[in-house]
């Protein structure tokens, strides 16, 4: 039982990093980016060719981080522009499509390339035993850096004045703009954070196990779940929906079975919407 | 009366135009080429679903991300009604249509009634996609997860490359198109276009915006499950993937948008572009994934109405349209 909650922790900790890069860019523009999984896949393939080329992993790891940032830059300064023009519901659904299209470009590219591209860090060192429960040092690390970043985030936004910015923006674009934020900017830089937690979420994730290249529409699936859970532009219930969901998903895992477990996480978020539309944490 | 019959006339030109051409085009061009019958039933399969879609998307702003899955819901519901019982095709056709018309119309009323906008109901959708493409793979007994099901008792000469099969799938698309332009035509679908321009002076109005909703809903998904449910009878064979959301709604939103949202032909024009497109281009399918890809985006960013729609301004641009000199003569 505490093997399987633990298990489940893990796996929350990786839902949470995954939607918070998706939560953060929806709660500054209403953009939900549907390119966000292949993002993810694209910082992978990069390391795997960094590593392939005789790197260290840190170098790969970092540089596959920094790849996702820039195409998330690339994207903002490309497709976003015309979407932020819109307004209200015309600029949600514009910015669905056109980041539904960059998928399947950024996708389609990476498969075509690299059709058996896969990511895999591997840690050394024996399990450590935690609450009586042997866990890899992969998945020790992966929780760890999750935390951090966690951590970070909240600090950022709470304790910085660039942060206090951003949640003004997030608040009510027209009146930060009064008081001399530039929206555009601030979205530019929240989208490079953005991919460049993905391109984190790539990284940790291949410390539990490998992440190949066709995992970005399920992990693009995963994000917008926990994002719905724990609220539209919410740092803090991307974390609590992720846990919250990773336990409930080990859990069904270990004593229902697989696919039933996938119905209840779908079901959980159809659910959120339909009772909770804000999210657990949202506004 | 005499005039309103000739406008009927003038609405129904189009279709049956449209009708012409798709029945000549097997013999003067694909008729003896299996390859190249079972590309155009693709396209009529396709601009069958759009049709259905273009009715809840296009008319009435419910961005329904489970075209593939309600067809699945048909298709398989079919096949297995079909496949377990003695009951003949006929039956499966009307329970697979019925079904997906009742699983839409659900989706429909929970939308309107928890006031869901456009985004919501797209994710609540595809949340359902997800959720069917999963029972489809956990309910092996019945559906034969991955390795498909075979579905029985289809005659050989309405299989999916036949030019029978072909005429098969055009009737159902003219039969579809007639209906869609009824709908124009009668007091739906002037509340159609009324909630579509703005909701809340449709409401005011008087129109009753959550029924109209539900209505369009639930006839767009039995079209959707019929033609769903004839593909499974047609191919004989049907898989997760026939139904997925990758291949199915990817294509059909590309294919509608392509040809214009709310268009009576733009599903027509869209999968019949993109047909011939897939049949010049022998690529591989992470190449067209690409390239779908990048029409999605061109469309979106430079003709939001549609190409069509581009064109006739085009056009009109040039020749000035009759229209304007009767209301100004």
């Amino acid at each position: 039982m505490t093997a399987v909650i633990l298990d489940g922790i893990v796996l929350g900790l990786a839902f949470g990093l995954l939607g918070v890069g998706m939560t953060l860019v929806y709660g500054l523009g209403g953009v939900l980016n549907l390119a966000y999984g292949q993002i993810v896949v694209l910082a992978a393939i990069v390391a795997m060719i960094v590593i392939d080329d005789g790197r260290a992993t840190l170098v790969a790891a970092i540089l596959g981080v920094l790849a996702a940032a820039a195409i998330a830059v690339v994207l903002d300064l490309t497709l976003m522009r015309p979407v932020y023009r819109e307004r209200g519901e015309e600029r949600t659904l514009l910015g669905l499509l056109l980041t539904l299209g960059a998928a399947f470009v950024i996708g389609g590219v990476l498969s075509w390339r690299y059709p058996d591209g896969a990511l895999y860090i591997y840690i050394a060192g024996d399990p450590l035993s935690i609450l009586g429960v042997p866990m890899t040092r992969g998945s020790i690390w992966a929780s760890v850096i999750a935390l951090a970043v966690g951590a970070l985030l909240l600090l950022f936004f709470g304790a910085t004045t660039f942060g206090r910015g951003v949640r003004s923006v997030i608040q009510d674009e027209v009146g930060a703009r009064l008081v001399g934020i530039n929206p555009s900017f601030v979205r530019t830089v929240i989208f490079a954070l953005s991919g460049a937690l993905a391109g984190i979420v790539a990284m940790t994730n291949a410390m539990v196990g490998p992440l190949t290249v066709n995992a970005g529409f399920e992990l693009t699936t995963f994000a917008l779940i926990v994002t719905v859970v724990g609220g539209l532009g919410s740092v803090a219930g991307a974390f609590l929906a992720g846990v919250l969901l990773g336990v409930v998903n080990s859990l069904s895992a270990h004593y229902i079975g697989q696919y039933i477990t996938t119905i209840i996480l779908l079901g959980a978020a159809a659910l959120t919407i339909l009772i909770r539309p804000r999210g657990l944490l949202g506004r | 009366m005499d005039l309103s019959w000739r406008r009927v006339g003038w609405a129904l030109l189009p279709i049956v135009v449209t009708a012409a051409v798709l029945v000549i085009l097997p013999p003067v061009w694909f008729g003896d080429s299996p390859y190249t019958t079972s590309l155009a039933v693709q396209a009529m399969v396709f601009a069958s679903y759009g049709v259905g879609f273009n009715l809840i998307f296009g008319s009435t702003n419910q961005l329904f991300l489970c075209v593939g899955a309600l067809a699945g819901v048909g298709g398989y519901g079919a096949a297995i009604l079909v496949n377990e019982t003695s009951l003949p095709m006929a039956a499966g056709l009307v329970v697979g249509t019925v079904s997906a018309a009742l699983v839409g119309g659900l989706l429909s009323w929970i939308a309107v009634r928890r006031s869901l906008g456009i985004i919501f109901t797209g994710i609540v959708t595809l949340v359902f996609s997800l959720a069917f493409a999963n029972l489809l793979l956990g309910q092996r007994d019945l559906t034969g997860a991955e390795n498909g099901l075979v579905v029985e008792g289809v005659p050989d000469r309405l299989a999916d490359d036949h030019v029978g099969g072909y005429y098969l799938f055009v009737g159902l698309l003219i039969a579809f198109l007639v209906v869609f332009r009824a709908l124009q035509l009668s007091h739906v679908g002037w509340a159609f276009r009324a909630l579509r321009d703005d909701e809340v002076a449709a409401e005011l109005a008087g129109v009753d915006v959550a029924r109209y909703r539900i209505y369009a809903a639930t006839i767009g998904s039995a079209m959707i499950g019929l033609t769903g449910a004839l593909l499974a009878f047609s191919t004989g064979f049907i898989s997760p993937a026939t139904y997925s959301f990758d291949r199915v709604d990817v294509r059909v939103l590309v294919f509608v948008a392509f040809g214009g949202l709310g268009m009576l032909l733009g599903p027509v024009i869209g999968a019949s572009v993109f047909a011939i497109l897939d049949e010049q281009l022998t690529t591989s399918f992470e190449t067209r994934e690409v390239l779908y890809g990048v029409f999605i985006i061109a469309i979106f960013l430079g003709f939001r109405r549609g190409v069509v729609y581009a064109v006739v301004k085009l056009v009109r641009r040039f020749v000035p349209a009759r229209r304007v000199s009767d209301a100004t003569g």
